[in-house]
């Protein structure tokens, strides 16, 4: 009997998926404030956080945020884990030929140097410097693509750990999203700076669907398009990212 | 938290330390308090496994039978070869695939299949979702894996070291093969083993570290994340890079309970010695 019941648990178990196709998950990052990060209570916050919920309230249907981390959060989408991504992933060629995307939530951001006060970097022919980024982003890629052959490219699981490196003295420079580094940099009270120029990589930030998924990137474009339009996506950007915009509405 | 207090101990705390009890106790630092069961768990899941493997493997490369001795020289030889951080990732997401080939042969119809979107597994419903539990569980088994390996060996060394006229005269007073073996060989194999066992259960607690590898928000994954500089008002304190001071706490933790197991192997050790004139008493 005892054997019946859990052989029935387990089929149950195994069983759930199907069911449960109500609730949408949604995966993030939880480490890259503004866009996801986990707040003082250890819960998941930021303006993707924000969005999905608004998304969620649009399109009425029911989510659950879960915490991925970067470096297998496609792989955990194409298994099935979940079935969203929103964790300030940009739109790239590369990535379309394995997922699928929404329509992007944030306007292409130009990526952006930044470095310790006074590193005198010769942004125009660079060499030996140590340049930190994120493991699997378009910067990483980029990095890796136009200064890996004189530069030392040094990849970190998360921002985070680069931009402490940078403040460790490890790296002599950093490319990530500006939008990220607006922020960070205003805070830093002079301790981190700007450096050379901006560079554009990919077509904005978007939510990542499994392809073939039609039915959910539908979903999710109808109630961005609502929430674009009633200014909802600009009132969210211009809270998390200190003003910035209005992007999407007149 | 600090609400809980009475009123005369919080006025009793200076301003400062009240912040700092209060930034120590918010949801971030309980959930990593919280989180050393995780460590706490694999640790002794896997080294009760361990040890059981160990017992097993010791078992099987003493056996007369060629097949079995085989297995048991097998799993000795390759197991301890493997990085350990290489086997961590590959036996879970091995055994996890290996379950859902199964359910998708009893479960999936060619129309699921069809319809699934995602290259594995072939149908949805043969999805398996391994959450903190399942990892962690996995996780035990794997440090079991790699670390009953090591014990296969200490054990059998152990169960050689015996001294043989001990057996030939338990043999000689009458008792049988089982009862040789359990009363005698395995009795006085301990003292033997322990030293070596010892070791063995400590490399397998530093390998617990490694429980972040799997998805597992375990204390290692929440130094990261606390000590990490923070810039902005909105995620909470502004602090700079303080990776060093949670990483301090761990390797306190750690040497705590390096501390904690020789103690207990002393204890062990004497209770295993009981009895015993030769080495156990050095």
């Amino acid at each position: 009997m005892k054997k019946l019941i859990i052989v029935g648990a387990a089929l149950a178990a195994f069983a759930a998926p199907a069911t449960a196709q109500e609730t949408v998950r949604i995966a993030t990052e939880g480490a890259y404030a503004p866009w996801n990060f986990l707040n003082d209570a250890g819960e998941p916050a930021g303006f993707e956080i924000d969005l999905a919920n608004a998304i969620c309230e649009e399109a009425g249907i029911t989510c659950e945020i879960v915490i991925n981390d970067w470096d297998s959060i496609i792989p955990n989408l194409l298994a099935g884990n979940y079935d969203v991504i929103m964790a300030g992933m940009s739109i790239t060629e590369e990535r379309l030929e394995t997922i699928d995307f929404s329509d992007n939530y944030f306007p292409p951001d130009p990526s952006r140097f930044v470095a310790a006060p006074g590193s005198n970097l010769d942004f125009a022919n660079l060499t030996g410097a140590r340049v930190g980024v994120q493991g699997a982003t378009i910067q990483a890629g980029w990095a890796e693509e136009n200064l890996g052959a004189n530069n030392t490219i040094v990849a970190f699981s998360t921002a985070d750990q680069a931009m402490a490196d940078l403040a460790a003295g490890n790296l002599d420079t950093i490319l990530a999203d500006g939008a990220y580094l607006q922020p960070v940099v205003d805070a830093s009270n002079g301790a981190i700076e700007f450096v050379g120029e901006e560079v554009l990589i990919g077509d904005g930030v978007g939510a990542g669907i499994r392809k073939g998924d039609a039915e959910l990137i539908e979903t999710w474009n109808t109630a961005l398009d609502a929430l674009k339009a009633d200014g909802t996506v600009d009132g969210l950007i211009a809270q998390w990212f200190d003003g910035m915009g209005p992007f999407f509405s007149e | 938290m600090l609400d809980l207090l009475p009123e005369w101990m919080r006025d009793g705390i200076g301003d400062d330390a009240a912040f700092w009890i209060g930034y120590l106790t918010n949801g971030k630092h309980l959930a990593w308090y919280a989180s050393f069961q995780f460590t706490i768990f694999a640790a002794l899941l896997g080294g009760t496994l361990a040890l059981v493997f160990g017992l097993v493997g010791a078992g099987l490369k003493s056996s007369r039978f060629l097949p079995l001795r085989a297995i048991g020289d097998f799993y000795s030889a390759i197991v301890r070869g493997v990085p350990d951080v290489l086997f961590f990732l590959f036996f879970p997401l091995a055994f996890e695939q290996t379950v859902e080939w199964f359910v998708a042969t009893q479960v999936c119809t060619p129309e699921t299949i069809a319809a699934s979107t995602s290259p594995w597994p072939p149908c949805r419903e043969a999805n398996w979702f391994l959450g903190t539990t399942e990892y962690l569980i996995l996780a035990s088994v794997s440090l079991g894996l790699v670390y009953g390996a090591f014990a296969t060996n200490v054990i059998h060394g152990a169960m050689r070291a015996v001294p043989h006229g001990q057996l030939e005269a338990a043999r000689a007073y009458g008792f049988s093969d089982a009862q040789v073996f359990w009363r005698f060989q395995i009795r006085q194999m301990w003292v033997y083993a322990l030293p070596g066992l010892s070791n063995v259960w400590l490399l397998l607690v530093k390998a617990t570290s490694l429980l972040s590898l799997l998805q597992i928000a375990d204390i290692v994954l929440w130094a990261d994340r606390l000590g990490a500089p923070n810039f902005l008002p909105a995620v909470g304190l502004v602090h700079g890079d303080w990776r060093w001071r949670y990483y301090l706490v761990l390797l306190i933790f750690y040497i705590l309970v390096t501390w904690l197991s020789e103690r207990g192997f002393e204890a062990l050790m004497r209770r295993a010695g009981r009895g015993m004139l030769n080495e156990a008493r050095g």
